[in-house]
């Protein structure tokens, strides 16, 4: 059985071929449902939606530049509880990741559904995307993947993609059952299909699609492409780090937050049902407020913004996937997310843990290790 | 509240086994008096920061785990409170009369000279104190003055002065800033004294040390001058010389004695005449003195006959059993032939000098350097079995615990050291018969390197005093080496108690050849007198597993025999308190500053510590008291709050923990729950160091006096919550283990029901026909056996086995499917499990290939019902180890070289012509076996080493079974051609998986189950109300066996004794509206007291097994898991008060 199939693509209309492997998917795929991004024909905008009619996907654009949220909370909710129905899930790389770990925190299911994933060159901030893709969407979609593909960068009309996109490691969908691939090839005439799993396995056999060898050229587009954004990455890191190397660069950082906690609602990882700032614990006495302005003579309203994102950092770092919606949520431009990133990077390594990679590693504070921080116990205990 | 009857104990001895008995019977209700005669509790482990296997220490693990609020919850090596608990140290039982039940014992109290309830641990006596002497807290590696902490740690630290060496110079007394100190001068003078003696230079010599020493002294020039001058006066002591022209000092005590018979008479000998003096110990003289004096020794003499005298701490008390945990003293090396140069060379240390030398808190913290110089220390040896295994000095036992600390010393060395020093253990059986011991050694020779030689050390050698020790050794083929060591640690042994002998003469309990408490039967903890128990080394060498688990089981007969009574002495309120609920009214705080004398006054500005205070949120009051820690202070300031309509108390003194039970008191006197009283540290770390600016200082304690407000403000003052308890035990397996768990808990008044898979009660007893101490395991079991069926409390299930378990501490629900197939849900408050062992089945050694080759057990049965017969056997092999002590099954069963030994003295007390070889690897005969070691070996038993590596041949051949063993002396094949092959095969776990399951406890690698912590909670399971006993556990002999199966009801009846338990104040609660269910907490849990409820999707959290420790709170993001008394709130206005001058 082939692991690799192809879709041809006929007279240069990538999208409306994988409208065709959706409606096939739905067809004969022994699937239920399939959550995908479509145009909404009432505006112009690209939202995820979850189809059952073979018939409604003409609206269906997964390689839309268009991330209006992150999506992976909302397979959270399609798989609290157990469904007994099969559903196909489109999802971006850093949807997959989150989602790996909102089922690590028990937030969402594995058993019921497949994880398509698409090659992802980035998207636009929604801001910039419901203006770039006025007037003919489509043709935006096009137009973004054809200068990304030649080369000449993301930059249209002055719009660059989001900030997370360009640094984001990666474009290839890993941890997806099926992965949709078109990085090294030309998309004009065909795409590829990847079963990384026996699911996708077992679904693509049903389609009935020529097998088909992935280009050789797909590997040095990709490396070319990560390394790009890697090194986009660190410059941010290191840019990021100057800015709130101390606390008094930490506060002017954050000095835009008005406390709307939308990079909380906006964040796929934070799975609070009600987050602690919201509730009673941060209900100060009205005298706390005075108190705390005669100890400084001058406090800035709302208080606590800092305390908010060092908690945030301090609870979800180590499960951020870097997807960028904080900042794409932010009303003031606070940078969110490189924040987030920069920090991430430091959490993660000292666990030894990759936000999204697998489902078989423990979140770090959920097991005991003897021995650890040998470098702040000098290897004893 | 309730008044109840209940019994009250002492406990003599506060060393691990001592503290364990008496919080067992404390946390049954017992009253409880608990001496030490050290001025300190913890025994020997106050010195030893590092326990195998975790090599950290662990004591507070035996802190109570519910009802914790009625105990301190900080480390025990620093002290103990709990409130059914009256400690006493320095404190010796003198006298005992009374019977079983009704015991009437005196108790004395040494003086200290220091006033505990004034003493404030400042330190400044000792600052000015001229005397320098070795400092015994340290092994003598470090010195401390003549007024001393006894124990650098200890909360509350009382100095104390140590009469023998003060030299009443008095400047402590002018030092001392409370008035602590009494030297109690004028009654020194009024100790008179009388030196009787013909020589004048003698006389005078005497009276001017004495008078030094602050005593009368009176003299007399021959036996009627001293009759006359006692005739005349009152005297308090005699010092009488033997030798004296005329009248002679015997006569002259014995007329003496006729006049006063009361007086103490200390005779002074010459070596020539000292059976003279041993004689008139006879006829009343209280000791003697060698002449010449040394001064030391006559001054120590005197000391200890003046304090007895003044002894004003006598006092008597009536209690219904007493534990007898006096511990052991250490084999002191320097005595006797002294081989190993102990205390002459300065680079040779005992191991619990060792223990002091890398201690966090010894003379080099965390350093290894030699003693002699301060130099590297690059390679160590460990020498074993100094003091023990020793016949030429009448110590023909093995210390037990000396094998397993060597190697635990050696990797702690090699920790250290990032494994660069060099580390040997010279030994002659590396004893490893512990559960994992065995895996515990292995690591430390394959992981680590430590060298493991096989050699009993004759002796050292040492050229110049400082430099390195030549070891020279013989290795077991018989060829000699020489080494060079830059340290020597001699693995000292277990000795008897000092106090052994004078308690054994007062309690009238037997003691054993070698001065150990002799232990009854089956029994551990059983003494010749009943009324009276033992706990730990007082009967023989313990490791600390050993000794919790017969504390436990000393605690139990303690209870047993008063329950059995019926009931007890000593009238006690019940604990159960409702205080008064303040949670409607807005914060008012009492803040009760303590000035510590004029400490307070001195270094802060006081009027600015008002101001500051004042203005803080919710005082009431501030009160200023000069000194609330000791008694006067502290009544005052218990008149002030009585009168003030305050609804928190904040204490600002020094450390918390000096007032666990003061606040607990107080909080009764003044209606208010005690989680409203908080107390802060200012003495600490506000008074340290140079005083420079009296306003900073005042900021300074303002702020730690704004983050104990703060925590108080937001404090919750709901009672806590008691769970109920269904008072009924289940107990699986019917083996000895799990009867007597059965037999004792219904003694005690509780139902119990007794699961046993198979038809009949009996388990591994019932292969057991003798043992080596001589006891019938087959009257154990008839007469257990028939205990049972009399017992109306006991309901026994046979052919039974449990299907499901549901629930938790105090109600479980668990179905059995009974003999007749049917289903029965029990209901049930603990779990007992001891559901055995089984011997192991083998396949080694060609067993199955002959008749003639069988296992122990097989073997026993054969001689038992006669199909072996000891006179039709010529030669008798056993193989020792088989399949053990090696993976997969690597570890020691414990009992298999005791049964080999067993079997061998039986065959050749039957037949003493027979010929018995046993091939072994390491004998463990540890304890008193040891003797029986040496019985066998005298009788002719050839014990045969074989290495791991070239394990014995077996072979048949028309049915003769042959024996090939490399005999490694010799260096060639030995052949041995037996009638029969004895294997012994150890000791297997039954198949415990499906059961572990049902109750949600793990196994070991070995398949047995796995307890709370293998040193502490050695019969706890680690859910509490299910506890482990017998071979279910490990291996372990039949008394071991009895042990744990009272050790296990002991802990089972402290709980079930209750209709309702609480956990404590502090303890986790889910605000389940916020919670999001993602179970971080229920991995983060170490107790396993959470749970998801599947039925209602909620998190359940056990409040009796939760402890409180946090880490819920501390993984859920957003406070939908909190911990009662450490709110968020709390923490961020706790941290928002110390940091407010920062930010």
């Amino acid at each position: 059985m082939a692991k690799t199939v192809k879709v041809e693509v006929k007279d240069n209309k990538p999208i409306e071929s994988i409208q065709g492997f959706f409606k096939d998917l739905l067809v004969k795929g022994d699937i239920e449902a399939i959550l995908v991004p479509q145009h909404l024909p009432m505006k112009n905008v690209v939202m995820p939606t979850l189809v059952t009619d073979p018939e409604k996907l003409d609206g269906v654009d997964p390689l839309a530049p268009a991330f209006p949220l992150n999506a992976a909370k909302v397979v959270s909710k399609l798989t609290s509880r157990a469904l007994g129905h099969k559903l196909a899930v489109t999802l971006r790389s850093c949807e997959i990741r989150a989602f790996v770990e909102l089922v690590k925190l028990k937030q969402g299911r594995l058993d019921d559904i497949l994880i398509i994933g698409f090659d992802c060159l980035g998207a636009y901030s929604n801001a910039a995307y419901s203006r770039l893709s006025q007037g003919d969407p489509r043709g935006m979609t096009i137009k973004f993947h054809e200068n990304m593909i030649a080369g000449k960068g993301g930059v249209i009309n002055g719009f660059e993609p989001a900030a997370a996109c360009r640094a984001c490691e990666y474009p290839v969908p890993e941890n997806a059952d099926l992965q949709v691939e078109f990085l090294g090839m030309d998309i004009n005439q065909q795409l590829l299909v990847k079963a990384n799993t026996p699911a996708g396995e077992a679904v693509l056999a049903r389609l009935d699609l020529p097998a088909a060898s992935e280009p050789p050229e797909r590997q040095k587009v990709i490396e070319k492409l990560v390394a790009a954004r890697t090194a986009f990455r660190d410059q941010m890191f290191s840019d990021t780090a100057q800015a709130t190397k101390d606390l008094a660069g930490l506060t002017g950082y954050l000095a835009n937050c008005v406390n709307c906690y939308n990079c909380r609602v906006a964040c796929p990882v934070c799975y609070c049902r009600e987050c602690v700032f919201v509730t009673d614990v941060f209900d100060h006495d009205p005298a706390q407020y005075l108190q705390w302005s005669k100890q400084k003579g001058l406090i800035k309203m709302p208080t606590d913004t800092v305390f908010y994102h060092i908690t945030r950092l301090a609870h979800m770092s180590t499960a951020c996937v870097g997807c960028g919606q904080c900042s794409n949520a932010c009303p003031n431009d606070v940078p969110v997310m490189e924040l987030f990133r920069t920090i991430a990077r430091d959490t993660q390594k000292v666990f030894d843990y990759q936000a999204g990679r697998s489902v078989d590693e423990a979140p770090p504070l959920s097991i005991f290790r003897e021995k650890e921080f040998a470098e702040l116990t000098g290897g004893k205990d | 509240m309730i008044n109840k009857k209940i019994g009250s104990v002492l406990v003599v001895g506060a060393g691990i086994s001592g503290i364990r008995a008496a919080l067992d019977l404390a946390e049954f209700g017992y009253q409880v008096m608990l001496i030490d005669k050290a001025p300190h509790i913890g025994g020997t482990l106050t010195q030893l920061d590092y326990q195998f296997p975790s090599d950290h220490c662990g004591m507070c693990k035996m802190l109570p785990l519910v009802e914790r609020d009625a105990s301190s919850q900080y480390c025990l090596r620093k002290g103990l409170f709990h409130r059914n608990i009256s400690l006493s140290p320095a404190t010796s039982l003198v006298g005992l009369e009374g019977e079983p039940g009704n015991f009437q014992a005196t108790l004395s109290t040494r003086q200290t000279l220091v006033d505990p309830a004034k003493c404030s641990g400042c330190g400044a006596c000792a600052d000015v104190c001229p005397v320098v002497v070795p400092d015994e807290f340290n092994a003598g590696l470090t010195n401390r003055k003549a007024v001393y902490l006894p124990v650098p740690h200890n909360i509350p630290n009382h100095y104390v002065i140590d009469g023998d060496k003060c030299t009443l110079c008095g400047a402590c007394v002018q030092a001392c800033p409370t008035g602590a100190i009494d030297l109690q001068l004028a009654r020194r003078k009024e100790f008179r004294i009388l030196v009787v003696d013909d020589e004048l230079i003698v006389r005078d010599s005497l009276k001017e040390w004495l008078a030094e020493e602050g005593f009368s002294v009176d003299m007399a020039e021959s036996g009627p001058a001293a009759l006359a001058a006692l005739a005349r006066n009152e005297y308090n002591l005699m010092l009488l010389d033997i030798k004296m022209p005329g009248m002679d000092g015997v006569e002259t005590l014995k007329q003496a004695k006729e006049l006063k018979p009361n007086l103490p008479i200390v005779m002074m000998t010459a070596y020539a005449t000292v059976e003279t003096a041993v004689e008139a110990m006879k006829l009343g003289a209280s000791d003697y003195l060698m002449k010449p004096f040394d001064p030391d020794t006559l001054v120590h003499l005197i000391f200890r006959l003046y304090q007895d005298l003044i002894k004003t701490g006598e006092v008597k008390l009536t209690v219904g059993a007493i534990v007898l945990a006096t511990g052991f003293k250490s084999y002191d090396p320097a005595g006797g032939d002294n081989p190993y140069l102990y205390g002459l060379c300065p680079n040779v240390v005992t191991a619990v000098e060792f223990e002091r030398m890398i201690s966090g808190s010894g003379p080099h913290p965390g350093r290894l350097t030699r003693p002699g110089d301060g130099g590297e220390v690059n390679k160590i040896a460990w020498l074993q079995c100094v003091g023990s295994r020793n016949i030429r000095e009448d110590k023909n036992f093995c210390s037990s615990i000396c094998c397993m600390y060597a190697v635990k010393e050696a990797r702690l060395a090699k920790e250290l050291s990032d494994g660069k020093v060099d580390t040997a253990i010279f030994y002659m059986d590396m004893r490893t018969h512990g559960k994992n011991f065995q895996r515990y050694r292995d690591k430390a020779e394959q992981d680590l390197g430590v060298r493991f030689v096989r050699s009993r050390v004759h002796s050292l050698g040492q050229s110049d005093n400082q430099g390195p020790i030549k070891i020279s050794y013989i290795d077991p083929a018989g060829e000699k080496h020489e080494e060079e060591f830059d340290l020597v640690v001699l693995s000292t042994g277990q000795m008897p108690a000092a106090e052994a002998g004078q308690l054994a003469e007062i309690t009238g309990c037997h003691l054993n050849h070698w001065g150990f408490f002799q232990s009854q039967g089956f029994s551990l903890c059983r003494t010749s007198r009943e009324g009276i128990f033992l706990a730990g080394s007082a009967s023989g060498a313990r490791d600390i597993s050993e000794s919790v688990v017969q504390a436990n089981a000393a605690a139990l007969a303690a209870s047993s025999l008063i329950h059995g009574k019926g009931g007890g002495l000593t009238e006690v309120s019940s604990t159960k308190v409702e205080y008064r609920d303040v949670s409607k009214e807005l914060p008012k705080t009492f803040v009760a500053v303590c000035g510590c004398g004029q400490t307070l006054t001195n270094t802060v500005d006081i009027t600015a510590l008002n101001n500051s205070v004042n203005g803080l949120p919710s005082v009431e009051r501030v009160y200023h008291g000069e000194k609330i820690c000791v008694e006067e202070g502290w009544n005052e300031l218990v008149q002030e709050l009585r009168q003030s309509n305050a609804n928190r108390v904040l204490i600002a003194a020094c450390n918390p923990y000096l007032y666990t039970r003061k606040a607990q008191e107080l909080a009764r006197q003044i209606d208010l729950s005690p989680a409203l009283i908080e107390v802060v540290d200012i003495r600490t770390p506000a008074f340290s160091g140079a005083v420079t600016d009296r306003k900073q200082h005042a900021q300074n304690i303002t702020r730690l006096m704004a983050m104990g407000l703060a925590r108080l403000r937001e404090q919750e003052s709901a009672p806590v919550r008691e769970t109920h308890i269904c008072q009924k035990a289940l107990v699986l397996g019917g083996g000895i283990a799990g009867m007597t768990a059965a037999l004792a808990i219904a003694a005690h008044g509780f139902e119990v029901m007794l699961v046993e898979q198979t038809a009949e009660l009996g388990g591994n007893l019932r292969h057991l026909h003798w043992t080596l101490s001589g006891e019938s395991p087959d009257q154990l079991l008839a007469q257990t056996i028939a205990k049972i069926q009399k017992n109306p409390l006991i309901h026994v299930y046979e052919k039974a086995k449990v299907v499901t378990s549901v629930g938790h501490v105090g109600r479980y629900l668990t179905t059995i499917e009974k003999a007749d197939g049917q289903g029965e849900t029990l209901e049930h408050g603990v779990t007992v499990i001891a559901t055995g062992g089984l011997e192991a089945q083998t396949t080694s050694y060609a067993y199955g290939q002959s008749p003639a080759i069988m296992t122990q057990h097989e073997f026993e049965a054969r001689l038992h019902d006669g199909q072996l017969t000891p006179d039709s056997l010529k030669l008798v092999a056993m193989i020792q180890c088989v399949d053990s002590r090696e993976e997969p099954r690597n570890y020691c069963s414990r009992v298999c070289c005791a049964g080999a030994l067993k079997n061998a003295l039986y065959l050749k007390e039957k037949n003493p012509k027979i010929g018995v070889v046993i091939f072994y690897r390491d004998f463990m005969s540890h304890g008193f076996m040891e003797a029986q070691y040496t019985e066998a070996r005298e009788k002719g038993v050839i014990l045969f080493q074989y290495q791991v590596d070239r394990k014995p041949v077996v072979t048949v051949h028309d049915g003769r079974v042959s024996i090939t063993v490399r005999d490694i002396i010799l260096d060639r094949d030995v052949l041995v051609e037996p009638d029969a092959l004895v294997l012994s095969t150890g000791i297997r776990a039954g198949d415990n998986a499906g059961l572990a399951q049902i109750f949600q406890v793990n196994l070991d690698q070995d398949g047995f189950f796995v307890e709370a912590e293998s040193k502490w909670r050695p019969v706890d399971s680690i859910r509490e109300g299910l506890f482990f006993c017998g071979l279910a556990q490990s291996p372990r002999s039949l008394a071991e066996s009895v042990a744990t199966g009272e050790a296990a009801a002991m802990r089972a009846l402290r709980i079930l004794k209750n209709e309702s338990l609480a956990a404590g104040y502090t303890v986790a609660e889910i605000r389940q509206a916020l919670c999001s269910l993602c179970e971080k907490c229920i991995s983060a849990c170490p107790y396993g007291a959470r749970s998801l409820d599947e039925e209602t999707g909620r998190i359940n959290v056990d409040e009796l097994m939760c402890q409180g420790c946090g880490a819920c709170a501390a993984v859920c993001p957003n406070g939908a898991s909190i911990l009662r008394g450490q709110h968020d709130k709390q923490v961020f206005y706790t941290i928002d008060a110390a940091l407010q001058e920062v930010f």
